[in-house]
């Protein structure tokens, strides 16, 4: 009886399951770089000096696998497992710094990778050449070829575009941009707010779209999701595009800004009937146009407005107690409230105006903290350097006040 | 999962809020109380009463929150029948293992079943949940709790040794949870149970250093790629609100002033002392009385420690206030502290409050390593290059 096999329909994804024509890629270059590629049909791909393919190669590949460049078109390789490095008695205790150890000038080693040379033959070349290579450690030596590895190989990795890896290109790349929403703490503020598909929500997000990007991919294509921005355009959630989410999925995306989000506030609208004389096709389907973003800008309000939404996720550059002030009377009842900051006295004095105010309830304010370690066999270690901060958190329930 | 109508009804799972720290489930069951320190309730009257209201208690002592249950709520109110994860790890986990609705999924063991609720909110209707426990009563415990939780489409759950015996589903899910002591005896068994067309993902769930290392080497040798490992922990920040920090200005002026009146009343004392030596018993001037009745019985040492305690009191009671001091001399005082410190003054006349926060003093420091790999598509045969498929020696 506990044998069966779940569901049998295919799940849908956010996503297609493969690379497509369109697609805005993260390329992980041998240096540890990453570079964001959009992939057009028929046009070739520049990585400088780890080469150069023809961007139709990719189409319909799967996401994840890394590639070498041969003579423009790409050869997927199978992933390096990690090597047991053997304890030896070398030290380091003979080699001095600045000594000359490597006779190949940089002008000969440019002819070799000129010569078509495959990166593993020239850096062979070199350690043969090395006056003191034999004198090293075996991890010296390990570390060695891998940074000649990263100079020569011409290849590299298509990053698969979870959440967790696009706001990790984002937060590596600027942290300000993202108002410090470190991968932790995007996964923290998903989970304390309760999206699960079919939800229902707020957001305010001036974040690049990272907090969005995390929750469209949450709902899945079911639910809804309201943003308000501080712009009168469409607000431009540049995370997003790294996402490549299919139209099912952001088409629960609607936005308003702070004006047309106010109930005072009264939309210009359209004239319904052209004055005066009969126009031509061209203005009537501006109108018509016209038309239809006023109405489906009226249809948002009202579903703001006719409230009982299911939670609020806030990391913006505004006041956070003026947004909660707007957007709480819209929440139901036990929904969550998640506050994201880069500093902690914002989240504080948030949590200390909302103490005495009684639709809130149990609000407190956490700080994410992060390490990596290096696992490599015999050599685990924390990393020496890790991301001082991902910032802070204040989370509460909003209830009703009988009063 | 659980109700998403507006208002409870009969059946539902709520999660009374009694406090901070007293989080408790309740079945909404007519005909029962919840009785306690927090008062008296009618499961029945709770019926009909939107999630996030109020309650006051039938005995007009206390009151009550009724919460819509969440995975985290739940977390805080669950039965442990294991150790249990945290949201500080859920998250993270969840978050790199990629789990969203429609996923497939696979967690062992399945414990006390927090991790399990939230993944079952993350993938939804759409997505499927595999859960495989070794523990015979916690298995049947878990069931009856998942079956009340609406979860029974969403989650399978087997009773059954993993290291042992294996997955039962082959070349199907997206990502797999080992919380078990031996994660490395499961790593083989998850790798068939991974899909192979795409990028997949594992992680252990290990608080020990060498299980790490085990665990490290089993997915290696099984062609996991990617290993990593994290720690994460949530830190919960104490906010207080207190008047804003005097300056020091005003203990200088303070110390400066009960110097002053030490002064003066060990000159009245000599005065005293001599006037009585002299034989002549007067009445002390109106202004001294106390403090010179006094200075007469304790033989000239009391005086000094009563101005000691004055000024301790200032120091234990809030900031010394003009209304504490004689009229004229406050004014006094006040301006010469004005022209030393103008701003400070002004602020600490009328006291503003000030924000602080802190680390509470006992927090989780370790809760377990997460050890990540990624096992990678399959490549294509007429792509692959059958000299890099073998893994490069390193020397």
């Amino acid at each position: 009886m506990d044998m069966e096999e779940g569901p049998s329909k295919t799940p849908q994804n956010t996503r297609h399951e493969t690379i497509q024509v369109g697609n805005t890629l993260l390329l992980k270059l041998p240096s540890g770089d990453i570079k964001t590629w959009k992939l057009e049909k028929d046009s070739t791909a520049n990585l400088g000096k780890f080469g150069s393919f023809y961007a139709n190669e990719l189409v319909g590949q799967p996401f994840g696998l890394t590639y070498e460049i041969v003579d423009k078109k790409l050869k997927a390789v199978s992933p390096r497992t990690l090597q047991e490095v053997e304890d030896t008695e070398a030290t380091n205790e003979l080699i001095n710094d600045g000594q000359f150890v490597q006779p190949l000038t940089s002008e000969e080693i440019e002819m070799l990778k000129k010569s078509g040379l495959h990166a593993s033959e020239i850096i062979k070349k070199q350690i043969e050449q090395h006056a003191n290579y034999s004198l090293k450690t075996e991890y010296s030596k390990e570390k060695y070829k891998k940074r000649k590895e990263a100079k020569y190989s011409k290849s590299f990795t298509v990053v698969d575009p979870t959440v967790f890896n696009v706001c990790d290109y984002w937060f590596n790349k600027d942290q300000n941009r993202l108002r410090d929403i470190r991968p932790d703490a995007l996964g923290q503020i998903l989970n304390l707010a309760n999206i699960r598909p079919g939800g229902r929500y707020l957001a305010v997000d001036d974040a690049s779209g990272i907090v969005v990007a995390g929750m469209l991919e949450r709902l899945g294509g079911t639910g809804r999701l309201i943003t308000v921005c501080d712009v009168d355009s469409p607000p431009a959630y540049p995370a997003l595009v790294h996402m490549n989410f299919t139209k099912e999925v952001t088409q629960v995306l609607s936005s308003l800004n702070w004006a047309t989000a106010d109930e005072d506030y009264i939309p210009i609208t359209p004239p319904s009937e052209p004055a005066g004389k009969i126009k031509s096709d061209a203005q009537k389907s501006r109108l018509n146009k016209r038309k239809a973003v006023s109405e489906t800008l009226n249809q948002t309000r009202e579903e703001l407005f006719a409230g009982e939404f299911d939670g609020l996720v806030v990391a913006s550059e505004y006041d956070p107690f003026s947004i909660l002030q707007n957007l709480s009377p819209y929440l139901a009842g036990s929904a969550n409230i998640v506050v994201h900051s880069p500093y902690i006295q914002i989240v504080t004095d948030l949590q200390n105006q909302l103490r005495n105010l009684p639709q809130y309830l149990g609000a407190a304010v956490t700080e994410m903290w992060l390490r990596r370690y290096q696992v490599l066999p015999g050599r685990t270690h924390p990393f020496m350097n890790m991301s001082g901060s991902g910032g802070f958190i204040m989370h509460t329930i909003k209830v009703y006040d009988p009063s | 999962m659980w109700s998403t109508a507006r208002e409870i009804a009969a059946g539902d799972l709520v999660i009374v809020w009694l406090t901070r720290d007293a989080v408790q489930p309740l079945v909404i069951t007519p005909g029962k109380e919840l009785n306690g320190k927090y008062g008296v309730y009618r499961h029945s009257d709770l019926i009909g009463v939107p999630y996030g209201s109020k309650i006051g208690s039938r005995n007009g002592r206390g009151f009550i929150h009724v919460l819509r249950p969440t995975p985290e709520l739940w977390t805080l109110a669950l039965p442990h029948r294991t150790q249990i994860l945290y949201i500080a790890d859920i998250a993270f986990v969840s978050s790199w293992l990629n789990i969203k609705p429609g996923s497939r999924i696979i967690e062992a063991g399945t414990g006390s079943g927090s991790f399990t609720h939230s993944v079952a909110r993350a993938i939804g209707p759409a997505g499927h949940l595999w859960s495989y426990e070794f523990h015979e009563a916690r298995v049947n415990k878990a069931r009856e709790e998942f079956s009340c939780h609406g979860m029974d489409d969403i989650v399978t759950l087997t009773h059954r040794n993993v290291c042992k015996d294996g997955f039962t589903v082959l070349d199907t899910v997206d990502a797999v949870f080992l919380d078990l002591p031996m994660p490395w005896e499961a790593v083989e068994h998850a790798k068939k149970a991974l899909r192979k067309d795409r990028t997949t993902r594992i992680c252990c769930f290990s608080p020990c250093m060498e299980q790490v290392l085990r665990t490290v080497t089993a997915l290696n040798d099984a062609g996991f790629t990617d290993i990593t490992m994290y720690e994460t922990l949530l830190r919960p920040h104490q906010v207080d609100s207190v008047p804003a920090l005097p300056h020091i200005g005003q203990v200088s002026e303070k110390l400066k002033k009960a110097e002053q009146k030490r002064e003066e009343k060990r000159l009245r004392q000599i005065a005293n002392s001599r006037a009585s030596a002299a034989g002549k018993r007067k009445r002390p001037g109106d202004a001294d009385e106390s403090d010179g009745g006094r200075a007469e019985g304790s033989a000239g040492k009391r005086p000094k420690t009563d101005d000691e305690d004055d000024v301790l009191q200032h120091e234990d009671g809030q900031l010394p206030q003009a209304e504490n001091h004689p009229s004229g001399r406050s004014a006094g005082a006040a301006e010469t502290e004005e022209a030393k410190f103008p701003q400070s003054v002004t602020e600490s006349a009328t006291p503003t409050k000030t924000t602080f926060s802190k680390t509470f003093p006992e927090v989780r420091g370790h809760t377990s390593y997460l050890t990540f790999a990624c096992l990678l598509p399959a490549i294509p045969s007429a792509q692959a290059d059958p000299a890099t498929q073998e893994p490069v020696p390193s020397d």
